[in-house]
């Protein structure tokens, strides 16, 4: 368990002479990691880590490898992290107004406490990779600055009984815009990205996250998003790889006029399990908030998506809307969704909705009734409720990228699903 | 040989008798029409056709040249050449019309061994068929069914029975929710592709229709079995006494 391999890992760290090793032990020492969550835990009863707690895992220490991964990327401002350390040697060369660093230690304490203020407090990622991440990475763009380019970063690295820590700190400044997409491809057994958000006055993210680990791989991202007045971040999942992947967001909505988009879509088989929780806080009037999710399930895989919206006393005229879907394409696979509001204000907008079924009868009749034969018809529908999402919510500019992402873990689910029924 | 021969078909739904005995015989060339109240078992006739899941047969035969329809599935026989115009054309969101005419046509050509269409070969046949229809191409760009207009949706029924060619066109109702002109234009797409190598039965509540899709046979349904028979005259007869009568009269 990691609470023991902390203990081990400080005790053997502790006189080492290496400042990677020392630098880990600050963290070590200040954090207070005290297990992973329990399944009495209301927030962790649907994603259970029992067999995650039972494995041996330590943190895996940055090496200057080569990296090993192609990764698809579709731009060319790229910014590396490999074993949860960013690579400037492997990442291309910013504009002046984008500015990413390294944090000191005052700095880093700085971030600690805004993350601790969250609810992500007792987020496993939090305290572990606090403790483990070999520095701290902060992603500024300027005041006013509009970087009309896409930029990516790649997640990448670790190895079997390793876990990762990249922890990532990104800022926009006022009237400042940027578009990301966020690529997880690790290979490692475990990996804990923590994540803090900060959007200011008027300024604008749009943040797509891939989710593609390696089959054994399970994923406990963590973010925490704060938006300002008039500012806006746009977040869409998309959820395919690993055998465990959780996406954690909390959104704290501080400043009037705060526009939020939360979506996403997970792709199961076999025996993964993909989970999407999301709290948004809202707590000052004339915020917005909506968030669409989808899922396709096929195999033993089962889905999970949890929304919180949590509207406080103050937080007059909100709108907050969540609407979830999942598509069971196995007999075994299962979802579960469970939406929550918390309503403390009198004149708001919220709705909730969740469905969890098969396809429809009379669309798959109707295309049968064409000559599409039965398979065929199933593809075409659940191609379909992918594609409606994803033209819905995803920037025009990457439907395409998105969608053939998606199409590609869908056919490899599907065919499963056909050899069975065969 | 008929081309569509229907022998003494029974179907219960829930555990109730809804066609008792029907049979029908259509030959090529021929436009048969068939009348009756609500309840008759008119449009569970039409899925027993098409083939849906839940409406087997009980006891009968359906024959299509010959080849019996009992063991095939709704999109076997569709492969075959039958066709069902749906009284209610199902939307599909995020399904593009064109896209999904050019999978059902080609799914129809590979079945007949003739060559499958390429996109653009298709998109060239697809907007000729379609301006005969009044089927704009700002149509044929959208999610099938999504957002069209009453008389949209069973314009892109019949295009799509234009495009496939079936031998035998099942229209389940096809003037409900048409207005004049947009039964004008519906019925005409229909005439147009009479030949006296296919055959279409349709199915209807109202003479209204008939007299634009002009049947050489007209057959009285009620409760699960044809009653009469004859030729367009009794359509009249329908329109002018009603079904209570030829029902009494039986």
């Amino acid at each position: 368990m990691l609470h023991d391999v902390k203990e081990d890992y400080v005790k053997s760290i502790k006189n080492s002479t290496s400042s990677y090793d020392k630098k880990h032990f600050r963290y070590l020492a200040s954090s207070d990691f005290n297990g992973w969550p329990s399944p009495i835990e209301e927030k962790w009863r649907l994603s259970r880590l029992g067999a995650l707690s039972r494995l041996k895992i330590k943190p895996i220490e940055p090496n200057l490898r080569k990296s090993s991964i192609h990764n698809k990327t579709i731009g060319s401002n790229i910014i590396k992290f490999v074993d949860g350390a960013l690579r400037k040697d492997l990442s291309s060369n910013l504009p002046p107004s984008i500015i990413l660093k390294e944090l000191n230690e005052i700095e880093s304490l700085e971030f600690l406490k805004k993350i601790k203020k969250s609810d992500l407090n007792n987020h496993p990622s939090t305290n572990a990779s606090l403790s483990c991440t070999p520095s701290i990475i902060k992603l500024t763009v300027d005041e006013e600055s509009n970087f009309e380019e896409l930029i990516e970063i790649t997640y990448e690295g670790g190895d079997d009984d390793f876990s990762v820590h990249p922890v990532l700190y990104i800022e926009l400044k006022k009237n400042s815009k940027l578009s990301l997409i966020e690529h997880f491809n690790h290979k490692s057994t475990l990996v804990m990205p923590l994540q803090l958000i900060e959007v200011q006055e008027k300024a604008y993210l749009s943040s797509i996250k891939i989710y593609n680990d390696n089959y054994d791989t399970y994923n406990l991202s963590a973010h925490c998003a704060l938006l300002s007045k008039d500012s806006k971040y746009n977040s869409f999942s998309l959820v395919k790889g690993g055998i465990f992947t959780r996406s954690e967001t909390h959104a704290y909505l501080n400043g009037s006029n705060a526009n939020l988009n939360l979506n996403g879509v997970y792709i199961s088989g076999k025996k993964q399990h993909h989970d999407l929780t999301t709290a948004i806080y809202h707590n000052v009037p004339d915020c917005t908030s909506k968030q669409i999710v989808r899922g396709v399930l096929g195999g033993f895989s089962t889905g999970v998506f949890q929304g919180k919206v949590k509207v406080s006393p103050d937080a007059q005229r909100t709108d907050g809307q969540q609407m979830s879907k999942a598509i069971l394409v196995s007999q075994d696979a299962k979802a579960n969704a469970k939406p929550e509001l918390e309503i403390y204000a009198d004149d708001v907008i919220c709705a909730h909705g969740a469905t969890v079924g098969e396809l429809d009868d009379d669309q798959l009749f109707y295309l049968n009734s064409r000559g599409i034969g039965k398979n065929k018809a199933r593809e075409i529908l659940i191609k379909a409720f992918l594609h409606d999402i994803i033209s819905e919510t995803v920037d025009n500019k990457y439907h395409d990228y998105i969608f053939n992402e998606a199409q590609t873990s869908l056919s490899s689910i599907l065919n499963e699903e056909k050899i069975i029924n065969e | 040989m008929s081309l569509l021969e229907i022998r003494n078909a029974c179907l219960k739904l829930d555990g109730k008798d809804i066609l008792k005995g029907l049979s029908l015989s259509v030959n090529e060339g021929e436009v048969h029409a068939i009348m009756g109240p609500n309840g008759s078992g008119k449009s569970t006739l039409s899925y027993m056709l098409a083939g849906r899941e839940g409406y087997d047969l009980d006891k009968g035969e359906i024959l299509l040249e010959g080849k019996s329809l009992i063991e095939m599935s709704a999109d076997e026989r569709a492969r075959s050449g039958l066709f069902l115009a749906f009284q209610y054309p199902v939307e599909l969101p995020g399904v593009g019309a064109m896209s999904f005419l050019r999978e059902a046509v080609n799914s129809r050509r590979k079945f007949l061994g003739e060559k499958e269409f390429d996109h653009l070969g298709f998109v060239k046949e697809a907007r000729k068929e379609a301006s005969k229809m009044f089927v704009k191409d700002e149509m044929l760009k959208r999610s099938v069914n999504v957002g069209f207009s009453g008389g949209e949706k069973k314009r892109f029924e019949i295009l799509q029975m234009a495009m496939l060619k079936p031998k035998i066109s099942i229209l389940d109702e096809t003037d409900s929710g048409l207005d004049v002109d947009a039964l004008k234009i519906v019925s005409e797409g229909v005439n147009a592709q009479r030949s006296k190598d296919n055959a279409i039965v349709v199915i209807t509540h109202y003479q209204r229709l008939l007299d634009y899709i002009i049947p050489d046979f007209v057959h009285i349904l009620s409760d699960g079995a044809i009653i009469k028979s004859g030729g367009p005259e009794l359509a009249l007869e329908v329109e002018k006494n009603g079904y209570a009568g030829l029902i009494n009269a039986s």
